[in-house]
């Protein structure tokens, strides 16, 4: 459980740290993709029981399903996110290939706008 | 009734891609104020379970006074925008209004859910449509301001989820009045303090609370100028109003230092970078970002008075805010320019329309902006002095600049003379008339504000609501 965690927060300081410093219109959407992932990595080990199994009921472990599957709330939020961070990737990089095209370059520093 | 509200919204933004008929949308959107507008006038909480699963399992729709409250604002707001943008928007119309349906099914879905993930989910489609309609224009501006608001939006949300998780690794459960019950029975650990801090850079990212404001200008920037009267008025209160809910679970309604500061930096900060503006979207960009500072000063106060007032300003803030945006757009119709010094305009009701929100804004009697100040200032009397006269002069710098715009517009040299479509001078004159109403009449927005804080304070009545009455 800790390794997760310390995994987590390290990829956290990773992403903040490519979405913050670099100046790179793509290093940034991939800094966002690893932050995100990182979120979705402690959300999954929250629900995550060591030696657990699947959480499918049938009528035979009825009884005593609760006490050893995983929980599966957090994979079905996660897949959700999943899917929303997909579309905002896709948008993110739509909007940057026209930034592309308007100013011939992705570094944010030859930008009028954007900075840090 | 209110489960179809979104499915309307939804169905006519894809309808629009195919059909390409505006009135599809502009129906949908004015359907889905007038929905809101019944169930804010039956007067209880109405609460919608999907799929019939008994809560807290399954999603539920929980509709208190006050989301219902904040709900009508930005339903009202979203459909006057579209009424507005009919003859505002002159190319690609259909993509607009798929994408403004989308917000505002986004904006509605955040309002009015009673379960934290199904609310991330709708914080999402309102984000990512917002990105869109920041980038409509697709020109150098709009792409630009996009781009810096989808990665600090996208930092928001993450935060936002990361929040959540943490909340759902603590209690277990995902829908809020199972979270309250478990928030009053146990102490308050460091743990949960930061998973609620946690949420609130999530919301305050919305709402433009002053470190996390920095897309705002540029955001708006981009935008169409009815949009920005959208993102000024409906996606603050919706950041406001996501920051109120979580303090709300969490019995944490309280005397609140951290929200208090983050008020006053939000009030000088906006009210001062408002004043130094040459562009008149920035100028009112930073204007509302200013206005959100008194709310979130006035909620940090934690007494009824404060609830109070913070709410009416919110209401205010939609309807002052809105009006300037939507006024100035006319005069941005007919000029083309967006600079201060080239707006000059001869258009004697528009003058007045801008007159009375400029007056308004500034706090000045008898208009609306007063009535609410007024009672921010007196909320804040009672814990310290120090900070009403911080919002005074904050108050003081609101009307210096906002007398800039009216000179700039009515002593400007060369005039511009122009006919303003009918569908553009409409809303203004609502937003005119309600907020002139509202100042001589302030008793008709307390009657709607004090219901909302008395929900706000009541936290039990919401649970028994939803987890007791079935």
């Amino acid at each position: 459980m800790l390794e997760t965690f310390f995994t987590g927060a390290v990829l956290a300081v990773i992403g903040i740290y490519c979405v913050v410093v670099k100046k790179n219109l793509l290093k940034k959407l991939i800094g966002l993709g690893v932050f995100t992932n990182c979120i979705h990595l402690l959300f999954i080990s929250i629900g995550y029981r060591n030696g657990g199994m699947a959480p499918i009921v049938t009528p035979e472990n009825m009884g005593f399903i609760a006490s050893y599957a995983v929980d599966p709330i957090p994979q079905a939020l996660v897949l959700t996110s999943i899917v929303i961070q997909l579309s905002v990737t896709a948008l993110g990089l739509s909007i940057a290939i026209l930034a592309f095209r308007h100013n011939k370059t992705l570094d944010t520093d030859k930008m009028n706008k954007i900075r840090g | 009734m209110l489960e179809y509200m979104i499915a309307v919204l939804i169905v006519s933004a894809f309808l629009m891609l195919t059909i390409r008929k505006d009135f599809i949308a502009i129906a949908a959107i004015i359907i889905s104020f007038i929905m809101v507008a019944v169930i804010f006038l039956q007067g209880q909480i109405t609460i919608v379970r999907y799929g019939d699963w008994m809560p807290p399992f399954g999603i539920v729709w929980v509709v208190d006074k006050l989301n219902a409250f904040i709900g009508l604002i930005i339903a009202g707001m979203c459909s006057l925008v579209a009424i507005y943008s009919i003859k505002y928007i002159r190319h690609r119309k259909h993509r607009f209004y798929t994408l403004l349906c989308l917000m505002t099914a986004g904006l509605l879905g955040v309002c009015l859910t009673g379960d934290i993930f199904n609310m991330y989910v709708f914080f999402e489609i309102l984000s990512i449509s917002s990105y869109g309609l920041v980038a409509f224009f697709l020109d150098e501006h709009a792409i630009e301001g996009a781009f810096k608001y989808l990665v600090m939006g996208s930092l928001g949300s993450s935060f936002l989820l990361l929040g959540i998780a943490l909340i759902y690794g603590m209690t277990g459960t995902l829908n809020m009045a199972d979270i309250a019950l478990f928030a009053s029975g146990s102490s308050h650990s460091p743990y949960l303090i930061f998973a609620v801090f946690l949420v609130i850079c999530g919301f305050g990212l919305k709402a433009a609370i002053v470190p996390f404001h920095a897309w705002k200008p540029d955001a708006i920037e981009g935008t169409p100028i009815s949009l920005g009267a959208l993102f000024a008025t409906a996606s603050s209160a919706i950041g406001v109003y996501g920051i109120m809910r979580v303090l709300f679970i969490f019995g944490l309604l309280q005397l609140n230092f951290v929200l208090i500061g983050l008020g006053i930096i939000t009030m000088l900060t906006g009210a001062l970078l408002a004043l130094v503006q040459t562009n008149v979207k920035r100028m009112l960009a930073y204007s509302s970002i200013s206005q959100m500072g008194y709310v979130i000063m006035a909620i940090g106060l934690g007494t009824t008075a404060g609830l109070v007032s913070g709410l009416y300003h919110i209401l205010n803030n939609a309807l002052i805010t809105g009006l300037l945006f939507m006024a100035i757009g006319c005069v941005v119709y007919i000029t083309g320019k967006e600079e201060l010094d080239e707006m000059g305009i001869n258009n004697t009701p528009l003058l007045i329309c801008i007159g009375i929100g400029v007056l308004s804004m500034a706090g000045i009697p008898p208009f609306n902006g007063f009535v609410s100040k007024w009672l921010i200032f007196m909320a804040s009397w009672e814990i310290s002095p120090l900070l009403t006269i911080i919002a005074v002069a904050a108050s003081a710098i609101t009307l210096a600049y906002g007398l800039k715009i009216f000179s700039s517009i009515f002593f400007s040299s060369r005039k511009l003379e122009g006919r303003i479509p009918k569908t553009m001078l409409i809303p203004v004159i609502i937003l005119t008339l309600l907020c002139v109403l509202i100042g001589f009449f302030p008793q008709l927005g307390l009657n709607m504000v004090e219901p909302a804080s008395s929900a706000l304070l009541n936290q039990n009545q919401y649970i028994t609501a939803v987890l007791g009455g079935g």
